[in-house]
């Protein structure tokens, strides 16, 4: 199984504009580089990780800005409507 | 009045930008032409000598700001693909090399040596990024720089490709444009590079099975 599969299966969608997977309902997004640079194992758990859901949590190899995660997370919330 | 974004005020320079960057694909297309002609009419049958040129377009100058800048390193990429707000000096559309760029496209692969020959004396002081595989295997000379007598800030970039590599990275980048992202991914790159190894074998045999033929 690719990773886009394991990710496609847990309700991750690819936003093509930001490359970035996301699961709006769990509010978390894994980069593209991330998903290249870490094993299918550690995805897994990532993707099972528990968050509060209130906030939404960025799988990054480099942690956003907080100017950029202002950002992102305007654009995200504003795809969910 | 909504504030401007950093977005809006790159779209501002590079319109302002444009006829320049028009200025430098011309002559960076008409130098390549000129000192490519003889090759040129040098050509065997078989042998093909192609000049294509482009001026990169906004959204994707754009596109390719906020995926490469901002993060200090070369190397790595903007994830998330987001301007800074707090850091707009960062980003301009002069950071680029490729506004204008040429593509020199050639069969068989001896005649590429020979075309980056041919132009390297011309633009001798242009910085050398050839076009590498994820193995680290150089596929296409490609240098970037200023072009003599232009009078601009904007740089010209050329590339010299194998032509059977060329007409399919023209084929994917119209077909994956909008999936750019998937393109790039590890799973995509991986199938791209065995495409890439094929049709470099397959010109490399075409090359050496056709050497010596007049």
């Amino acid at each position: 199984m690719e990773k886009s599969d394991i990710l496609w299966e847990a309700h991750y969608r690819y936003n093509f504009d930001r490359d970035l997977y996301v699961n709006e309902s769990a509010k978390k997004a894994f980069s593209l580089e991330f998903v290249d640079d870490h094993p299918k194992e550690e995805l897994r758990q990532r993707i099972l990780e528990n968050t509060d859901g209130r906030e939404w949590k960025f799988y990054f190899n480099f942690p956003p800005s907080d100017g950029v995660r202002r950002e992102l997370e305007k654009d995200l919330e504003s795809v969910r409507g | 009045m909504p504030e401007r974004t950093i977005e809006d005020r790159l779209r501002e320079e590079y319109f302002d930008l444009l006829p320049e960057i028009r200025r430098v694909v011309w002559q960076l297309e008409a130098e390549i032409r000129f000192l490519t002609l003889p090759i040129l009419h040098d050509l065997e049958a078989h042998e093909q000598l192609l000049v294509k040129s482009r001026v990169k377009d906004c959204e994707s100058a754009l596109k390719t700001i906020a995926r490469d800048a901002g993060t200090r390193d070369e190397d790595r990429r903007s994830e998330g693909r987001k301007f800074d707000p707090e850091r707009p000096a960062d980003y301009s559309i002069l950071n680029l090399p490729d506004l204008a760029g040429v593509r020199v496209l050639v069969f068989p692969n001896s005649r590429l040596i020979e075309v980056d020959e041919s132009l390297r004396s011309r633009f001798e002081h242009w910085t050398s990024k050839p076009v590498k595989d994820d193995s680290g295997s150089i596929l296409a000379p490609k240098y970037h720089g200023y072009c003599e007598g232009a009078r601009t800030k904007v740089r010209g970039e050329y590339q010299i490709v194998p032509m059977l590599l060329g007409l399919f990275w023209e084929v994917e980048h119209s077909a994956m444009y909008k999936f750019r992202a998937v393109a790039n991914s590890k799973e995509m790159r991986d199938r791209r590079a065995d495409v890439e190894r094929a049709l470099s074998r397959f010109e490399a045999g075409i090359g050496s099975f056709t050497r010596g033929k007049k």
